[in-house]
């Protein structure tokens, strides 16, 4: 097996593989760098001068925390899963990198005034290693044997993982480009909704195949494969026809689905709990139990699902404020 | 190990309580039963037949007391991740071992401890191909089994799911089966290379069915590739019957007594069992019983049959026809072994994580030779283990050893379960010679006949095809035998076997057998799936049996 530069540096350093403790701590230093920085870019909202309804505002912070939880989260899944493999390729460093500067630069958002070039390329490349990343899975499996078999699905390099990262970078897109425009809150709502779904039922496909792994064994394990998938069809249906019916059961729904990343995060530290030695043994088992930071990319769906339905609201508004407008 | 470390050689199921094999320490309560008072059924052994057995019972409101002649283990608290150690695993009392090819008898085939050899097996869950249950009538070979496949397809299921087995979601050979409970194990390098082997010749391969869980049920955690898995899972994510049907039968109502030899059967003046003489914690008692149950294997239950001879049984019970101890077999266990370039690190995992039952069902093949047929693995031999394969395998010693084993990190292998013929002069029987308490000592006379050996080599040259074909080098081979099948064979016809088809003992009505060595065929699959299913299928019976 061969190995790339930074492993062998670790490697000679410490004589082990990886330092385990020592990248966690480096990895997670850096993830926490990039979320001051992210705090720092942020613009005071009450410096915008142009009021905008309350309810563009929330579907402004909605977009945002949501792309900011699902960079966040690729960020600690992927510097987990890839300290597991030992960061043996020095390409697996890119992944909790482009997590932490995608996390960053959603929380940048919303700029209004400036045209933000340095965002749209932080959240155009993450799209962009996203992708690269999934032909980077897909070679890795392809090249074990048995080749597109359930054993490599299951434990070789998950295929849909990097997908986390393309929708952080879609979702942070598309809060930039809502925050500069004004007059097209309907048509970003549709685009928002429809992306949203997709991104849900991408996710619920992924947990599926890692559930279904866990051979279902916890019956709580059938809740992220049953909500996210009705809350897609509700958003698919705003997306396609937008209608005030059915908005506040939807809305509820994604709140739970929100809630569901959360209390999932719980649920895989009890299951860290129940591998060999539990939370004792934790330098094993957070490695070799469900992966803690996976859940809460569903918190970040919820909440880009409820900007959509925020800024569905907002577009319907403003015909009749327009119109109030022209009376007075 | 601290002070107060419980000893070995005192029983631990006493007082009203047996150990909690889920903690380092602790008890759970157990039924006692008195010995003056029959129980419904008395059962000896509590390996992989008796356990199941027992639990099944116990559910059924039966009153059960479940004897083994080894201790009841705490995995957490007892089992060390040292080879020598846990050798206490293996039934290593003296046996005479004789005939052209003598079986070595210990670590492949036998157990001593409650939950029997199950408690130190790799795992590996197979089943039968549907044919063999037939082989006579359809292979054209061996013996026909009482028992219809579909009647052990269901039981296979029955046992596949209370063990949570984790298996492929498709198996290449054989009827449909269904989906395994939960899925497989990641494949480790060693199986991989039989993986590239096989896609390099073209035959299929399959991730294990294994007896050890992918993830966590009840009180098991998920498997955690530590591989000492062959000298006892110290974590219990291996479903061994200690673990399993052990526990259960207690929560049934079930009494285990551990370190309780069975010396003898007893028989009353109508030629019917009374119950069982057992030596426990320093005197020879005696436990009344309705019904008793030889579940000991298939040296110990033959052994147990013989040596309880009496005027009117003078060879014993069961033996009117001298049937008893005879058509015992093994499998085959020849191995080719490779280097690798790379490393391969073979101890991780399980040690059989990837499969190939090609020769199994590949009946037109030109090149095939035999009657029978055979599965192979890839391996992960522990470091012990492996130098002792090497020692008497090749006779390497010192230096040379020293310089072999140092390649460890880089070797693989494959170890074939290699079916053999049921033979009438395959058998155990009592020889002069007695143990510490008095007892004969049982002497097993094995031979190989010209099928099997075409067989191992077939199977030989085989995978030393598929070794090469995978990247390995300085290839040798190594023969060895693994598991224990027959002995006392189930059947049809009084005359040509020891029980009927639910395990009873032709002509005495409430003695039985219920574990491998009712097995008329070994067929070319460890045994152990077949046994505990055919365990659970002889409940049902019995339980059918008494409540019509």
């Amino acid at each position: 097996m061969t190995h790339d530069r930074i492993y062998d540096t670790f490697r000679r350093r410490t004589r082990r593989p990886v330092g385990g403790i020592g990248l966690g701590a480096i990895v997670a230093g850096v993830g926490l760098g990039f979320v001051a920085a992210g705090l720092a870019a942020r613009r005071p909202r009450s410096a915008n001068p142009v009021k905008r309804s309350r309810n563009k505002r929330e579907a402004l912070r909605l977009g945002r925390d949501g792309a900011a939880i699902m960079g966040a989260s690729v960020l600690f899944d992927s510097a987990l899963e890839h300290l597991r493999g030992d960061f043996r390729r020095d390409e697996m460093y890119v992944a909790p990198l482009t997590g932490a500067t995608a996390m960053a630069a959603a929380l940048a958002e919303p700029r209004r005034r400036k045209r933000g070039r340095v965002l749209e390329v932080t959240h155009l490349s993450s799209v962009g290693i996203g992708i690269a990343g999934m032909g980077f899975h897909l070679r890795n499996i392809s090249r074990r044997p048995g080749g597109i078999s359930w054993n490599n699905l299951f434990y070789a390099a998950p295929l849909g993982a990097p997908g986390a990262l393309i929708m952080s970078g879609l979702f942070g897109m598309v809060t930039h480009r809502m925050a500069q425009a004004e007059g097209y809150e309907h048509l970003h709502g549709r685009e928002l909704a429809c992306l949203t779904a997709l991104a849900l039922v991408a996710e619920s496909g992924e947990v599926a195949l890692l559930h279904f792994r866990g051979a279902f064994h916890d019956k709580a394990m059938y809740l992220p494969v049953t909500l996210p998938p009705l809350a897609a069809a509700g958003l698919m249906a705003q997306a396609i026809y937008p209608h005030r019916h059915f908005r506040r059961p939807l809305t509820l729904l994604l709140r739970a689905v929100e809630g569901l990343g959360y209390v999932g995060t719980g649920f895989h530290a009890l299951g860290v709990a129940r591998n060999s030695a539990g939370w004792r043994n934790w330098r094993q088992t957070t490695l070799a139990g469900p992966p803690m930071p996976a859940p809460i990319s569903f918190a970040g769906l919820g909440k880009t699902g409820r900007a959509a339905l925020d800024l569905l609201a907002v577009g319907e508004d403003q015909p009749r404020q327009n119109k109030e407008r022209a009376a007075i | 190990m601290t002070q107060d470390a419980p000893r070995n050689d005192r029983p631990r199921a006493v007082n009203g309580h047996a150990p909690d094999v889920f903690k380092r320490e602790g008890q759970v309560p157990m039924r006692e039963y008195p010995k003056n008072a029959p129980v419904d059924f008395v059962i000896v052994g509590a390996g992989c037949g008796g356990s199941v057995l027992a639990a099944k019972l116990a559910e059924a409101g039966m009153s059960v007391v479940l004897f083994d002649a080894g201790p009841f283990f705490q995995p957490r608290r007892d089992f060390a991740s040292d080879e020598r150690e846990q050798e206490k695993l293996y039934w290593l009392d003296p046996r005479i071992s004789d005939g052209d090819d003598p079986i070595e008898l210990g670590a492949n085939n036998s157990g001593r401890a409650v939950g029997g050899s199950s408690v130190h097996f790799q795992m590996v869950s197979l089943r039968f191909r549907p044919e063999w249950f037939k082989a006579r009538s359809k292979l054209g070979y061996g013996r026909d089994w009482p028992v219809d496949w579909r009647e052990m397809w269901r039981y296979y299921d029955e046992v596949e799911e209370a063990l949570k087995i984790s298996g492929p979601i498709r198996y290449p050979w054989g009827p449909d089966r269904g989906r395994y409970p939960y899925r497989e194990h990641e494949v480790n390098e060693a199986g991989l290379v039989l993986a590239r082997g096989a896609e390099a010749l073209g035959v299929d391969w399959a991730p294990t069915p294994l007896c050890t869980v992918s993830a966590p049920s009840g009180k098991s955690p998920p498997c955690a590739y530590r591989g000492m898995c062959k000298i006892g899972c110290s974590i219990n994510a291996k479903q061994s019957m200690l673990i399993t049907y052990v526990p259960r039968a207690i929560k049934a109502g079930a009494e285990v007594r551990d370190l309780a030899m069975v010396g003898r059967i007893e028989t009353g003046a109508d030629g019917r069992a009374t119950g069982v003489s057992y030596y426990r914690d320093g005197k020879w008692r005696f436990q009344k019983a309705e019904n008793v149950v030889a579940a000991g294997y298939s040296i110990e239950t033959p052994r147990l049959l013989l040596n309880s001879s009496t005027a009117q049984h003078p060879q014993g019970l069961g033996n009117a026809d001298g049937l008893v101890g005879r058509n015992l077999m093994v499998h085959a266990n020849d191995a080719v072994w490779g280097e690798f370039d790379e490393e391969i690190r073979w101890y991780k995992g399980p040690p059989s994580m990837a499969t190939c039952e090609h020769w199994n069902y590949a009946d037109d093949d030109p090149s095939k030779n035999f009657d029978g047929g055979y599965s192979f693995m890839s391996q992960g031999p522990l470091p012990g283990d492996f130098a002792g394969t090497l020692t008497s395998s090749t006779g390497m010693f010192g230096d040379d050893l020293l310089e072999a084993m140092g390649r460890y990190n880089r070797m693989a292998g494959l170890k074939m379960v290699g079916e053999s013929m049921p033979q009438v002069d395959n058998r155990v029987t009592l020889a002069d010679e007695t143990d510490e308490l008095g007892l004969p000592r049982a002497k097993v006379t094995h031979s190989f006949c010209d099928n099997d050996r075409r067989l191992q080599g077939h199977g030989r040259k085989f995978m030393s095809r598929m070794m090469r074909a995978a990247g390995g080098k300085n290839l040798f081979e190594t023969q060895s035998t693994a598991h224990l099948m027959g002995g006392c064979p189930m059947g049809d016809d009084p005359e040509t076997s020891v029980t009927d088809d639910m395990g009873r003992v032709w002509n005495v009505d409430n003695l039985w057998i219920c574990d491998g060595s009712l097995m008329p065929t070994g067929g070319g699959v460890n045994p152990a799936m077949t046994i505990l299913a055919n365990a659970a299928r002889i409940a049902d019976r019995i339980i059918d049996a008494r409540f019509d």
